[in-house]
């Protein structure tokens, strides 16, 4: 039955759709429209596998062409410049606060003097779990990816990186809304901040256990097969030290933290700068972005290897992805609006996951949000009925916000720390899974199993 | 010249667009360039073209146009090699190298310190 309704809101998208949107009383675009999406979905997949040097040489200019088809159809030939204009505001958003992020936690140095054992990880996979709740996935993913990476660096396999994205980079961060930034997208929108910690941390604390018992047996077995091997590293002695340097980046952090919530959907004194797609809280994050590079400890950069690579690649692949995704994004929204009665919490979860998992988990999750209020004939983009609906049945926003973070972790473009892990990884020398083997062989065997039971448990036949 | 007397007296190494020399000879086992892990030293190598001349060691990167663009103001070339003559399969042996492009044409040859991260 949900394998059916899944595949009548996938499958049913049909080229006479032209009803007006809700949101900016746009026509829907035609389905062909998510070609553009799809070519570039399929060479993020396929490029660094197949035709490399070309891929790293050209995807800047990739990305933008396509965004640019979407985006002067949008223009030209739908004249819905709302879309548009409301895609870039998000971007904005997002690219302001993960290349704060990086660039603010690049001038942090941690030095933890320790043997690479399953409990010294899993320390460091809860400790990574809690505090990207407090300064987001992307800064736990920078600040603790080095150390993590020093500490096993006898011993270190992919799997110890995928585990590190799937619980410091995704998983971890589902506790508040400046965890990752659908929750966040939701806080704006009007969910109050501490509701999300306080209806998914009964879903969050066993997703992060099982995770870790499964990382636990697998580091295990591998530690046993090294130990085997390389005898000569059981003799290293270790302090157990950890050592922090950069403290003064700490206060921006803090900055960013903060300046998440300068808007004027949270404060109502901050001024707008509508039309324009940015607001005060992204011209405070770009300026940390200046101001926390230039005052940066030079040696500290140099011990990180600090590079803009990593934040570039996101930069330009989530502008084109942020832009095909609009036709993608506006048709699934209109049909799950139009499914909305048939759809229970099960259905918004795996609906909510896929798509979060190839698309962006923000714009996913508002869509359906917006959907599931359509239930009780409420507006997403009211404040009071979101309000309302956060009263009325939390069961569905639980399910949208859980799959939203959790199903970030099924490929490495459904979150945007997942590609710096990966790039820093690769940089320090550790060969790491493509595209597809990441997918099939970590995140389909490992993680969808647990989100399976995830959903037995919390969603199934529910709402 | 040793590498390891080359990196006491800190003697410089150079680079011409994606030409490397360095002052010394070596069996070379892995090389990091950007995101780029090269383990393939042999003259059949798609990527690389290494060969001994005098005194000195070129390694050309064939994916590359010039060093300076693969790698930024913070990062380095990273090198684990073996001193010739000595036992590549003594662990012990193995050196680790970090490259850093300096100026128009000079390479400054460290060993990693604790911090540089080169998984084996």
């Amino acid at each position: 039955m949900l394998i059916k309704k899944l595949i009548i809101l996938f499958f049913t998208l049909n080229s006479s759709i032209l009803a007006a949107q809700e949101h900016h009383n746009a026509v829907l675009p035609e389905p062909l429209m998510v070609i553009p999406f799809i070519l570039l979905l399929l060479m993020i997949a396929t490029g660094p596998l197949f035709y490399k040097h070309f891929w790293e040489h050209n995807y800047p200019k990739i990305a933008i062409i396509l965004g640019l088809i979407t985006t002067l159809y949008y223009l030209l030939i739908l004249r819905d410049s709302g879309s548009i204009l409301h895609t870039m505001a998000e971007y904005l958003s997002f690219i302001a606060l993960l290349s704060s992020l990086f660039v603010a936690s690049g001038g942090i140095l941690i030095r933890v003097d320790a043997k690479s054992t399953p409990w010294v990880n899993i320390g460091f996979f809860i400790f990574g779990a809690v505090i990207s709740n407090i300064i987001g996935t992307t800064g736990a993913s920078m600040l603790l990816i080095r150390p993590f990476i020093k500490v096993n660096q006898n011993r270190i396999k992919p799997f110890h990186i995928v585990f590190f994205i799937f619980i410091v980079s995704n998983i971890g961060g589902a506790l508040t809304p400046i965890g990752d930034p659908p929750l966040f997208l939701g806080f704006l929108r009007g969910v109050p901040f501490f509701w999300v910690v306080q209806n998914v941390w009964f879903i969050w604390i066993p997703t992060v256990i099982l995770l870790l018992i499964i990382f636990y047996f697998i580091d295990k077995s591998d530690l046993k097969k090294t130990e085997l091997h390389k005898p000569e590293n059981n003799d290293a002695v270790y302090s157990g030290k950890i050592e922090f340097k950069g403290s003064k980046n700490l206060i921006y952090l803090a900055v960013i933290v903060i300046s998440v919530f300068i808007d004027p959907a949270v404060i109502s004194w901050v001024p707008s700068l509508y039309p324009l797609p940015f607001g005060i809280r992204e011209i405070i994050m770009f300026s940390v972005v200046a101001l926390s590079y230039k005052t940066a400890d030079e040696n500290i950069l140099r011990a990180n290897e600090f590079d803009f690579e990593p934040i570039k690649e996101v930069a330009f692949l989530f502008v084109g992805i942020f832009a095909t995704m609009i036709p993608a994004l506006q048709l699934i929204a209109h049909e799950a609006r139009i499914l909305s009665d048939q759809l229970n919490a099960g259905v918004f979860y795996w609906a909510t996951g896929f798509l979060s998992a190839f698309l962006d988990n923000a714009p996913t999750y508002l869509n359906f949000l917006s959907a599931a209020m359509g239930k009780y004939a409420l507006d997403v983009n009211l404040q009071d009925n979101v309000r309302q609906f956060v009263i009325e049945d939390e069961v569905y926003l639980q399910a949208i916000s859980v799959a939203a973070v959790f199903f970030g972790a099924m490929t490495y473009i459904g979150n945007g720390p997942n590609f710096m892990v990966k790039s820093i990884s690769e940089r320090s020398g550790i060969n790491m899974p493509g595209f597809f083997q990441y997918f099939i062989k970590y995140a389909v065997t490992i993680l969808l199993p647990v989100f399976v039971v995830v959903w037995l448990i919390f969603f199934f036949g529910k709402g | 010249m040793k590498i390891k007397e080359a990196v006491a007296q800190k003697a410089s190494g150079l680079y011409f667009n994606n030409r490397i020399i360095l002052p010394f000879h070596a069996h070379f086992l892995k090389m990091i360039i950007d995101d780029e892990i090269y383990t393939d030293f042999s003259i059949s190598s798609k990527h690389l073209f290494v060969s001994e001349e005098g005194s000195f060691t070129n390694i050309y990167i064939k994916d590359f146009k010039n060093i300076k663009d693969a790698v930024s103001r913070y990062e380095a070339v990273k090198i684990v090699c073996v001193e010739k003559g000595e036992d590549v399969f003594d662990l012990k042996n193995h050196l680790k190298l970090a490259l850093y492009p300096e100026g128009r044409h000079n390479i400054k040859i460290v060993f990693t310190d604790e911090d540089i991260l080169l998984i084996e």
